[in-house]
């Protein structure tokens, strides 16, 4: 099954185009949305989760018709927004319960197993009765992905699940989604490219509403190798040589600012080769597209 | 440092949508309420008086306590809010600077929003003469003192100290909660004090305690005379002084004591109470990597559906009665609605059995108004909780259709609204249970909550849907629902639209009776539910479709989704609410339009304007009078009708020919009528001219009538009632209760009773002013008439009456017969000797209560009490009231005219009792249920009883005159009467709180007075003043020149003016010459100021001292102020003579309780001559004193009559 968007556009009311034109397939999988902040990915995101309408386009999974036929979508879909909050008061098993039967999951036996399984899963066993209120970042985001997790979804949404966490707690987020099965639609945003890189069969990476890459991520790699360059330069030189080149980003190193420019050929003698990764291809894609809006 | 902060928080203010919005709001309040005119009140003082402005000015600042809390709640609280706390105090800023700056910074802005009503009424009240919603007169020209005194004394000192409150309260506790919460919480809680301590004898306390003036200045200008409003503003001493120093001072120090107080290091500790967050978190552990997620069944049936919506809707119930808030809110509602149940519904002060109607009925006082904002915030709440707390992603992802969600919610609320409905008969059957009333009427309780009430929430709750989920913004939700809540009552109550069917939720008021239960009233109510129902269903629906699940609030993306929502399901749900609401509202159109005929206020106005226009011209013209009288009715209880006919022996007594019979129909709005015989001699009569909008009609006679001749008139009538109507009782002819009178039959000539009154009105329809309705003492058709009815003089009078065969019908008369006959019941009453042509129709399942009462001549009378089996309570306490006063009138004025005198019960549609010829019909809420138990409340039921029988002399014996004082005459003297009975029965002590009473309701009458304030001699129309002056005037003159005496005279005048046979008939002058006649010399200043023009006292005890001497007795010093002003009409103050008035001076022991009855115990009491200005009195008595004083009964008329006694010192 796979699912498929195309053509997919909107516009706010307040003027912003959040979404041009966007066609993507999406294989079963892991599948990685990489943009910068507000480049459209939870706009998207929230267009699959059914939680808001495009003006124009269509997405489909299988047979449903994911803009149409809500209801179908969301018996097998599994969300986790970006942001979220809980009830404060309510423990964890009791939520988890609730949704569970929200879920259609009415056996009372099955309920209680998938909910005792999800807690263990997720580690949150030994805080299953405490209320949510009471959760730490990562608890939360975890409780968060459990709570997704409900029902065995055919599609799962996540949105920037590892903003905040710390990196053991993200870690053990990657484990438990590379756990699901393989016959899932996985989605998952974020600009964290290193999360896509590290567990991503396939990926798209969009910008200012447009999807400017898509395909496997060593392949988008081997796209750009060779043609990535990079120089240790002063700070106040770094305008001249954004004139000059097409810098695509910079990093700080001891003290001093290493740049790295896309270049076909190698720009001159000063610069070095740089083996490509696909933070190189991410902000290939990216930099000039947003230079061109801020300019 | 300060003024930085200060400037700072001025500035930040100034640049909110939120200060302009609240000023607009009052700068749109003031306009709205200067330009349109709405000031209760005399028609005679200005819209913009300095008193009308004060109270408008301090309602609005208690109202205001939302608007501080809004205001001086945040600015503190907003460093918490945007997390700015953390880097601001360690800003070098120190703590007073920061606290005084927030505060004075805010207080300033309080100040500026609340100028936008005092601006609002500045340009409103200019505007205002020329829009033309209120005549140009009712201006006052612009007076800034008039707007800046009040605003200094109540409104921005009321608004300083509830600033101070709710400042204070969000900087030392950080809960913004509670100046939201608490500026609702405190408003109910002031308006719950002011209701249950209304009735509490020490109204200085009360309004000293009030923290906002309300009582101060209400009992400083409650007894202004239109003139004085006018002119004068509140005064800034006594009580108004000390309230407004005690709150202002409260307030300073409440904002003192935060800026000393306030400290950074408390403020920023993060609440210690709060759970710490759990951070122990096991870092690995292998059964996370072992598990498995069991694969599970999901099911996605419309059962599950069904399931899943029960649970939420249970869900949100418990998450509703579980919210702080709405607890509050019911705790207040229902407190409010216990408190009014347990108060009762006080006549007299004296209150009421806790009657189920009762219990009913007090919902819609306070609890109503309660109900409807929480039903409009829990909608808010149950709407907006998953965004509330950022949980509506994962929710609306989950699958859920919309209808299960919503109608979740929805049901929800529909539970609340069944536990609201409830509550009602919790606190209901609570009161009766704890006041000992076990008679639950179940029955009763179940119709009114759940087929009328019930309904009636749900329809609140489908708006308040319909605009929340429409809006999709909480707060905005709130504020317009509420708005169109206040619209529909600004439109109802203040404009003149009354259309029930235009009026969201509306529907014709009911009243539920003991006697008749919900009667004919239920089936309009039910169809009006219905009606709302339907269109709430389809709002509801609406709100479906754009309630907003998801995240994007665009309107176009909200348009599109909703077309995309509905569905055939939805489409389905709308039009079977539209079909309701169609349907149900084309049966309510056909009976509140088409059966009954509808009419705005305004077209009643133009029809009584054109009747005026049209028909005055009529205006004593010569018509027959009635000499004898007889009268078959049927009446159909069950199907509201009757049918009435007459056989009237009719005579010229005029001086002209009478050539057509002028039947006058009157106003007949709900009762459809049908002429169906009308014949003079046996001849029909044709119509002749028709004056159809006025229903008028000339019928010319077969013979002119010649002075003197003497003719027979036959003429039958049908009226009932059709459907149900927009507004009305409709409680003439019900299923049991019926109580109609001699209008069913049209009257003769042109009436002044349906004339445009208000002078207001008459200008805006170029009618004359109308100073008088009746003609002046010496008018001779005047003269001629008697004043209740212009159609007879006396008559003898027979009828026949036929009912359902379990009722019994009553006329006036004594019962010749009665028999069954074609399942109906028929009773056949004769009148001996001659009567005022003036009888009822009685008609209802009655128990009687018989005794007989024997008079000292041996005479015997016959005393009958019919009365709704449910309430024997008082029965004989009217028995009792009947008795005395027959021993009392038949002494002191003559024999009783006939054998017997009845009672008769009728429902509670009306609150009065009228005395027709042996005939007293009685209200049932008017003493059949009265709780008598206390003995210091007032008998009001042997009162009002007295007065009724009283009018068998005054009224029925001697029918006044059609002419201007005449009617005191009867009620006056009706009034007089019952004191006296009282008096005897209940002693002095007693009199003095209904004297009171009396004076209160005289000073109020003549505070509102529209016109002027007429004399004891020529009142025509103005009841404080017969009844209430009447009472007090005539019990003062009993006291000064002896009862007894003053009744010879009143003997003398009965003895000349009863029944007498031919004009002229008595008038004002010839009731005022036998008193002047039994007056002596002495007193006659006092008829002059009493009967002849206005005049009020001002006494006060100043000072009493008392010095004990040797041999045991007391040596007291009273000394006194006394002061006598004239009035004129419009309560202009005119001179102040200073001859002596003769008045009671007293000293007192401890009162004593007799029975339960506090009696005072006089050691002096002497009347008198005091000389305007301070006199002093000393007494040497043998007793120790307590309280000394002058006018110590308030037999007087004094707008202060609590300062008439003081507390003695005593003196070393």
């Amino acid at each position: 099954m796979e699912l498929k968007i195309e053509n997919l556009s909107k516009t706010y009311s307040n003027g912003v185009h959040a979404l041009k034109n966007i066609t993507l397939t999406i294989p079963h999988g892991m599948f990685g949305l990489l943009g910068p902040n507000g480049a459209g990915k939870s706009s998207l995101m929230r267009t699959m989760a059914t939680l808001q309408q495009p003006d124009s386009g269509s997405i489909t999974m299988g047979d449903i018709d994911i803009l149409k036929d809500t209801d179908r979508v969301r018996e097998v879909l599994g969300y986790l927004p970006q942001e979220f909050g809980v009830y404060p008061k309510v423990t964890s098993y009791k939520m988890l319960d609730h949704i569970a039967s929200l879920k259609g999951v009415s056996n009372k036996g099955e309920r209680k197993d998938l909910v005792e399984a999800l807690l263990n899963k997720t580690n949150l066993w030994h805080v299953r009765n405490k209320s949510l209120g009471t959760y730490s970042g990562g608890m939360k985001q975890r409780f968060g992905i459990a709570q997704a997790l409900i029902g065995s979804p055919k599609l799962i949404i996540v949105d920037e699940p590892t903003a905040g966490l710390d990196p053991a707690e993200r870690v053990r987020f990657h484990n438990l989604l590379s756990e699901i099965g393989e016959n899932t639609i996985i989605i998952l945003s974020t600009h964290i490219v290193e999360d896509v890189a590290n567990l991503c069969k396939n990926m798209a990476i969009i910008c200012l509403g447009e999807v400017v890459a898509q395909g496997n991520p060593t392949e988008l790699t081997s796209g750009v190798q060779g043609k990535i360059w990079k120089k240790m330069i002063d700070k106040k030189d770094l305008d001249a040589y954004k004139a000059e080149h097409q810098v695509i980003s910079t990093h700080l190193k001891a003290g001093r600012t290493i740049i790295h420019v896309y270049s076909e050929i190698k720009p001159d003698e000063t610069f070095q080769a740089s083996p490509a990764n696909l933070e190189d291809v991410y902000f290939t894609e990216i930099t000039a597209r947003l230079n061109a809006v801020n300019a | 440092m300060f003024f930085e902060i200060f400037l700072f928080e001025l500035k930040y203010r100034l640049k909110r949508p939120a200060t302009w919005a609240y000023f607009g709001i009052l700068f749109l309040y003031g306009m709205i309420i200067s330009i349109g005119g709405f000031e209760g009140g005399s028609e005679k003082v200005f819209l913009n008086a300095p008193t009308n402005l004060a109270s408008t000015l301090n309602v609005v600042s208690i109202f205001g306590i939302m608007l501080a809390s809004a205001i001086m709640g945040v600015p503190i609280y907003r460093d918490i809010e945007h997390g700015t706390q953390n880097y601001l105090f360690s800003y070098p800023i120190s703590e007073k600077g920061y606290v005084l700056g927030r505060f004075t910074g805010s207080m300033a802005i309080l100040f500026l929003v609340s100028l936008g009503l005092i601006l609002g009424f500045m340009i409103g009240y200019a505007i205002g003469p020329f829009a033309g919603f209120e005549p140009a007169e009712r201006y006052a020209s612009f007076n800034l003192w008039h707007y800046l005194q009040p605003s200094l004394v109540f409104y921005w000192s009321n608004f300083f100290f509830t600033g101070c409150i709710f400042f204070a309260l969000v900087a030392l506790t950080k809960r913004i909660m509670l100046a939201y919460a608490g500026g609702a919480i405190l408003f109910i809680i002031y308006l719950v004090t002011l209701t249950l301590t209304q009735d509490i004898e020490n109204k200085e306390l009360v309004s000293l305690l009030d923290p906002f003036g309300f009582g101060a200045l209400n009992n400083t200008i409650q007894y202004w005379t239109p003139e004085e409003q006018n002119t004068l503003t509140v005064p800034f001493k006594d009580t108004v002084m000390w309230n407004r120093i005690l709150w202002v001072g409260i307030g300073l120090l409440i904002c003192l004591f935060t800026v000393f107080k306030f400290d950074f290091q408390r403020f920023l500790n993060k609440k210690l109470s709060a759970k710490k967050k759990d951070t122990t978190d096991s870092n690995s552990s292998s059964a996370a990597v072992l598990t498995k997620i069991p694969v599970v069944s999901q099911v996605f049936s419309g059962s599950h559906n069904i399931k899943m919506l029960l649970k939420l809707a249970w869900m949100e119930f418990r998450n509703i009665t579980k919210d702080l808030f709405f607890k509050a809110i019911l705790i207040a509602a229902v407190a409010f609605l216990f408190f009014d149940g347990w108060f009762g519904n006080p006549t007299y002060g004296t209150p009421m059995m806790p009657m189920t109607y009762y219990m009913l009925e007090i919902k819609d006082y306070n609890y109503v108004v309660l109900i409807f904002i929480l039903i409009v915030f829990m909608t808010g709440e149950v709407l907006h909780r998953e965004r509330s707390v950022k949980y509506d992603q994962i929710y609306g992802a989950l699958p859920l259709p919309n209808w299960v969600v919503y109608g979740s919610k929805f049901m929800a609320l529909v539970f609340i609204c069944f536990v609201l409905v409830n509550m009602i008969l919790l606190s209901g059957v609570l009161n009766q249970v704890l006041k000992g009333y076990f008679n639950f009427e179940f029955g009763m309780y179940f119709t009114d909550l759940y087929l009328i009430e019930f309904p009636k929430y749900i329809s609140y709750v489908m708006l308040a849907f319909f605009v929340h989920a429409v809006i999709a913004k909480k707060f905005l939700g709130h504020v317009i629902t509420i708005a169109i809540w206040a619209a529909l009552f600004a439109i109802s109550s203040l404009g003149d639209i009354d259309y029930n069917m235009y009026l969201y939720s509306y529907a014709p008021g009911y009243t539920i009776s003991d006697m008749n239960g919900f009667g004919h009233f239920l089936s309009g109510q039910n169809w009006f539910r219905l009606y709302w129902l339907g269109f709430g269903l389809v709002l509801a629906v609406i709100g479906l479709l754009f309630w907003k699940r998801g995240t994007d609030s665009g309107i176009k993306a909200r348009w599109k989704e909703a077309k995309q929502r509905l569905g055939i399901k939805e489409k389905l749900v709308i039009v079977v609410g539209a079909l309701v609401w169609i349907c149900a509202g084309w049966y309510v159109h056909y009976n509140v339009s088409e059966l009954n005929s509808y009419r705005t206020v305004k077209q009643g106005r133009e029809l009584a304007a054109n009747y005026e226009k049209e028909i005055s011209k009529y205006n004593f013209i010569n018509q027959p009078k009635f000499t004898d009288v007889k009268v078959d009715v049927d009446l159909v209880p069950e199907e509201r009708y009757a049918t009435m006919s007459g056989t009237f022996t009719m005579v010229n007594k005029g001086e002209t020919p009478i050539d057509s019979l002028h039947l006058n129909w009157g106003d007949s709005q709900l009762l459809h009528t049908e002429l169906l015989k009308l014949a003079v001699n046996n001849v029909d009569l044709k119509e002749g001219k028709v004056y159809s909008e006025s229903n008028y009609k000339l019928y010319k006679l077969p013979n002119e009538m010649m002075p003197g001749d003497t003719v027979v008139m036959t003429l039958a009538v049908k009226k009932g009632y059709k459907g149900f109507p927009n507004e009305g009782s409709g409680s003439d002819i019900v299923y049991n209760g019926t109580f109609l009178n001699n209008d069913f039959f049209p009257t003769f000539g042109y009436n002044l009773q349906y004339e445009l009154t208000s002078d207001k009105y008459r200008k805006e329809y170029d009618l004359p002013v109308k100073e008088y309705t009746a003609p002046p003492q010496n008018d001779k058709w005047g003269l001629s008439n008697l004043l209740f009815n212009d159609d007879a003089d006396y008559v003898t009078f027979e009828g026949t009456v036929s009912t359902d065969p379990d009722q019994i019908a009553i006329m006036p008369g004594y019962l010749q017969k009665e028999w069954e006959e074609n399942g109906r019941k028929y009773y056949h009453y004769k009148m001996e000797g001659e009567m005022d042509y003036f009888f009822n129709v009685s008609s209802a399942r009655y128990d009687v209560y018989k005794e007989d009462w024997k008079g000292k001549n041996g005479e015997k009378v016959a005393i009958e009490i019919f009365h709704h089996p449910g309430h024997p309570y008082n029965v004989e306490r009217f028995a009792k009231a009947v008795r005395h006063s027959l021993d009392y009138f038949s002494e002191n004025y003559g024999p009783y005219q006939y054998r017997q005198m009845r009672i008769i019960e009728f429902p509670r549609y009306q609150s009065f009792a009228q005395s027709f010829p042996n005939t007293v019909p009685y209200a049932e809420s008017f003493g059949w249920t009265g709780d008598f138990s206390d003995p210091e409340d007032l008998d009001y039921a042997y009162m009002v009883t007295s007065h009724e029988v009283a009018h068998q002399w005054w009224g029925h014996q001697i029918t006044p005159s059609a002419t201007r004082g005449a009617n005191q005459i009867s009620e006056s003297m009706a009034e007089y009467s019952s004191l006296m009975v009282m008096k005897k029965e209940y002693g002095v002590d007693a009199m003095q709180d209904f004297l009171k009473r009396e004076l209160d309701n005289y000073l109020r009458g003549r505070a509102g007075e529209n016109k002027f304030e007429k004399t004891l001699l020529d009142n025509d129309t103005q009841a404080y003043v017969w009844y209430r002056k009447g009472g007090l005037i005539l019990y003062a003159l009993q006291d000064y020149i002896d009862e007894d005496r003053l009744n010879v005279g009143f003997k003398k005048f009965i003895d000349s003016a009863a029944f007498r046979p031919h004009a002229p008939f008595a008038t004002s002058n010839e009731w005022y010459g036998y008193i002047k006649e039994t007056t002596p010399d002495s007193l006659q200043y006092y008829l002059k100021d009493s009967f002849e023009k206005i005049t009020l006292y001002t006494n006060k005890a100043k000072e009493a001292t008392y010095k004990k001497l040797d041999d045991n007795t007391y040596e007291v010093k009273v000394t006194v102020e006394s002061a006598k002003n004239y009035y004129d009409g419009n309560g202009k103050e005119l001179e102040a003579p200073d001859q002596p008035n003769l008045l009671d001076i007293a000293i007192f022991q401890n009162d004593t309780i007799i029975n339960g009855k506090t009696k005072k115990v006089p050691l002096v009491l002497e009347k008198k001559w005091i000389k305007p200005g301070t006199s002093t009195f000393i007494f040497i008595i043998d007793k120790k004193p307590l309280k000394a004083g002058i006018d110590p009964y308030n037999k007087m008329i004094d707008r202060i009559p609590d300062d008439n006694l003081i507390s003695l010192e005593e003196l070393e």
